[in-house]
Order: C-alpha cells, then structure tokens, then sequence
C-alpha cells in the first residue's frame, strides 16, 4: 500500500512539473520589423478570391505548424523549439499588413523564410489577407 | 488487331472530348479570378499538377528557379499472386532515386538511378508554354531523357548498344481549380533490341527500335492537400512481336509545403519511360497491378 501511495506521489510531481516546464517555457524575444518594413501597403485588395488563394497556400505551408485556424495547434508544433503564436489574437492582429508580409518572407529560427519558396510577392500578400479571417 | 484499333479509336475519341470540355470551360478558368486585382499583368496559371512527377509519368510542371529536388519512386510486384507474395509487396520489386535541380527559370535538370536493368538516366524538361487566362488555353513542356542500361556487358555486343533515349511534349490545362488533365505523346528509341532467328534462318528484330506512345493523366483535387490521380498509357506502334501492353493507374496524392507523396496501382513496373513504353507485358485486363508510391522532396535554394 505504502509503496502504490508513494508511486502516485511521484508520478504526480512528475506530471506537474511538466506542465509547468511547458508554461514557463523562455519567452520569445520580440521580433524587430523595420518602420518601412511595417509600413509597406499591401498591393492586393482582400476579397474573397485572395482570401481563397491564400487560404489555399495557408494549408500547404503553414498549417502543420500554426493550425488550421491559426491557434498554434498544427500537428508540428509539439516539435517546435518555438512558440508558433495564436494569430486569432491581437497580438497578431494588431500588426500592420506589412509587418506580417515581412515575417512571412524573412522567418526566424523555426519560422522558415518563404521569399524563395513562394517567390511571388502576390501569394504571400494573399497569405496576410487570409490571416486577417483567422481574428477572433 | 481489331481490338487494338478499337481500343486507340476510344482512347482518341475520349481525347477529343476532354479538349472539347475543357475549351468549353474556358470561361470559367480560376486564374481568371486570381488576376482581378493585377489587371495589369497577366500570371501564369499556379499548380496545374502539385509535382513534377506523378504516377507513371512526368507532368508538366517545372518547379520555381532554385528548386532542388529528390525522387524516390519505388514498384512492388504484381498484386495477382494474393496472399502467397502479400499482392506484390514481398515480390521482387523496383526502385528509383533521383535527383534533380532547377538552374534557371523553366528548365529542370536531373539524374537518376533505377533498379530494373541497373538503369542511370540523366533528364531535361523545359517548360515552353505557360497556360494563362487570356493567352494560351494549354501549358507545354518538353521532357527527354538518355539513360544507359549497366547491366553486365555479354547483354550487348557493343557498348553503344546500352542507350535509350525518351522524348515527350506534354500538353496539359487547368480545367477548374480542381480538374487539370494531361495528355503527352511521346517517342522512345532504344539502340539495341532483341532479336531471334526465323524459320529461314534470317535473323529478326523482335520489336522495333522506335515506338510511339501516348499518355494521359487526370487530377482531381479532393481539398487543398489532396488529390485523386487517373493515368493511361498507350502504345501506337505496332511491333512484329511482344507488343507492350497498356497502363491503366489511379492513385491518391498528399502534398504538403515540401513534399509530395503519391500510393497508387497501375500496370507499369519499369519507372524509366521508355522502359515502361516498350516492354510492359503486364496486362490490366488479368490483373496485372503493381502497387507504387512516388516521394518527392523539395529544397528551395
């Protein structure tokens, strides 16, 4: 009995001692974005059809990490080193077009720059229009 | 020999029909959508197929300029022997490794190694048409290869003998956002064939050393990852003996942000074209299924 007593003590200060490894995690540092960066004006007009095309490009590229829905929930993301974010929020949301168009070209550390993979400047414009429908 | 002709007189008339269709879906190309807020610049139609391989067959696809690229493509046995080889997949099997780049824009260049008759092929396709939503209904490649058989060398009697060569213009349409076909005709030309000695003691080829074939493909997209492929080959030469029998292949294909992964069945088990092209003796209509699954890998550089 002592010893199944002692086993459950254990097996419980292990388990909470994961989940707060998991909560107190080191903080990301911010992410620097250049006033011109920021400022850029996104050339493509958000209506349906580039919300669909970037939705598009959404599931092939990004989703694994960052969740259908952009809560950071992708199947990926347990791999991560870093937090891939919750874009529903506004800590995303509040960030002008340009700063997203900028991370999405450059990336960082996890985050891969996709300036190559998605050479056209349009698709990945079209990406920020759709992360605007991901807001809560 | 009728029913050679009947079978090509179907495969042309369904040809016919899929270029009627999609002529007349023209109007409702989704490019077109895709350019409203670029009026300015008309832009290739995007992802006509998800890869540059697919099923049996390369598609029309050439990858953005910097793309580097690994193949593997890999045949099991025929499935008809059941349970006794496991469908195929404790047979001897097939497999292709390759690689490939794209130096600059439009052109892909690469080199591979197969199984089947220890095969190395070196490989060119260059994109020369681009479907767009005013200009061009089609988008055109040219693809061509060499490749050396490099088996031991009492298989030839001079080691010229050891080339093949495959050349194919494949012509392919978005239809809609989902349905894209493929039609490709192709010529394949092999140094040496095998030959055999008639009953007047004449020595014969037992094929000829060029054969003309055509190959069709259709995807259609189930969401933006997947997708539901149908494959067709057939020969249009005729030989005196052995000739090749036709692929039927259907499949389905996952692609992902650098990767794509394609299980399907159909009737070839060489992977090299030309290989495929000549001497398929495995017949669609006995059962004669190979299971496959074709892994590409991209790198953007």
């Amino acid at each position: 009995m002592k010893k199944t007593v002692f086993l459950f003590i254990v097996a419980s200060i292990i388990l909470t001692a994961s989940f707060t490894m998991k909560t107190e995690g080191d903080p990301q540092k911010p992410w620097v974005v250049s006033d011109a960066a920021k400022n850029k004006k996104n050339p493509i007009s958000s209506n349906a059809t580039s919300i669909a095309a970037g939705k598009t490009l959404w599931n092939t590229h990004c989703k694994s990490c960052h969740g259908s829905k952009g809560l950071g929930d992708g199947s990926k993301s347990a791999q991560l080193k870093t937090e891939p974010g919750d874009f529903s929020k506004a800590i995303v949301q509040d960030q002008t077009d340009g700063a997203l168009f900028f991370k999405i070209s450059e990336g960082r550390k996890d985050m891969p720059s996709f300036k190559k993979k998605l050479p056209d400047e349009e698709d990945r414009w079209q990406l920020v229009n759709f992360m605007r429908t991901l807001k809560k | 020999m009728k029913n050679k002709i009947k079978n090509i007189s179907v495969y042309l008339s369904c040809l016919i029909l899929l270029v009627f269709i999609s002529t007349r879906l023209n109007a409702q190309d989704p490019a077109e959508l895709s350019t409203e807020s670029t009026e300015t610049k008309i832009k290739p139609v995007k992802n006509t197929f998800e890869s540059a391989v697919l099923l049996d067959n390369q598609t029309v696809i050439v990858p953005i300029k910097g793309t580097f690229e690994m193949d593997i493509q890999h045949r099991f046995g025929t499935i008809n022997n059941g349970a006794k080889d496991l469908f195929g997949l404790f047979a001897p099997s097939n497999i292709r490794i390759a690689l490939s780049y794209v130096p600059i824009k439009n052109l892909l260049v690469g080199a591979g190694i197969t199984k089947d008759r220890m095969q190395t092929d070196i490989h060119l396709k260059y994109a020369l048409i681009k479907q767009t939503p005013t200009k061009f209904p089609v988008s055109i490649s040219y693809f061509g290869n060499m490749v050396i058989d490099g088996r031991d060398g009492s298989y030839f009697r001079y080691n010229v003998h050891r080339f093949s060569y495959f050349n194919q213009l494949i012509i392919a349409r978005k239809i809609t956002e989902k349905l894209s076909v493929q039609v490709a005709p192709s010529l394949s030309w092999f140094n040496n064939i095998e030959g055999y000695v008639n009953s007047n003691g004449d020595i014969k080829n037992k094929m000829k050393n060029e054969h003309i074939a055509i190959s069709t493909m259709i995807r259609y997209k189930l969401s933006e990852s997947t997708a539901l492929n149908f494959g067709y080959d057939q020969a249009l030469t005729a030989h005196p003996t052995n000739n090749p029998h036709p692929n039927l292949c259907f499949g389905f294909e996952k692609t992902t942000s650098a990767h794509n992964f394609q299980i399907f069945a159909g009737n070839y088990y060489g992977i090299v074209p030309q290989s495929n092209n000549l001497f398929n003796q495995n017949d669609y209509m006995k059962s004669q299924y190979v299971l496959g699954f074709n892994i590409s890998r991209l790198w953007n550089y």
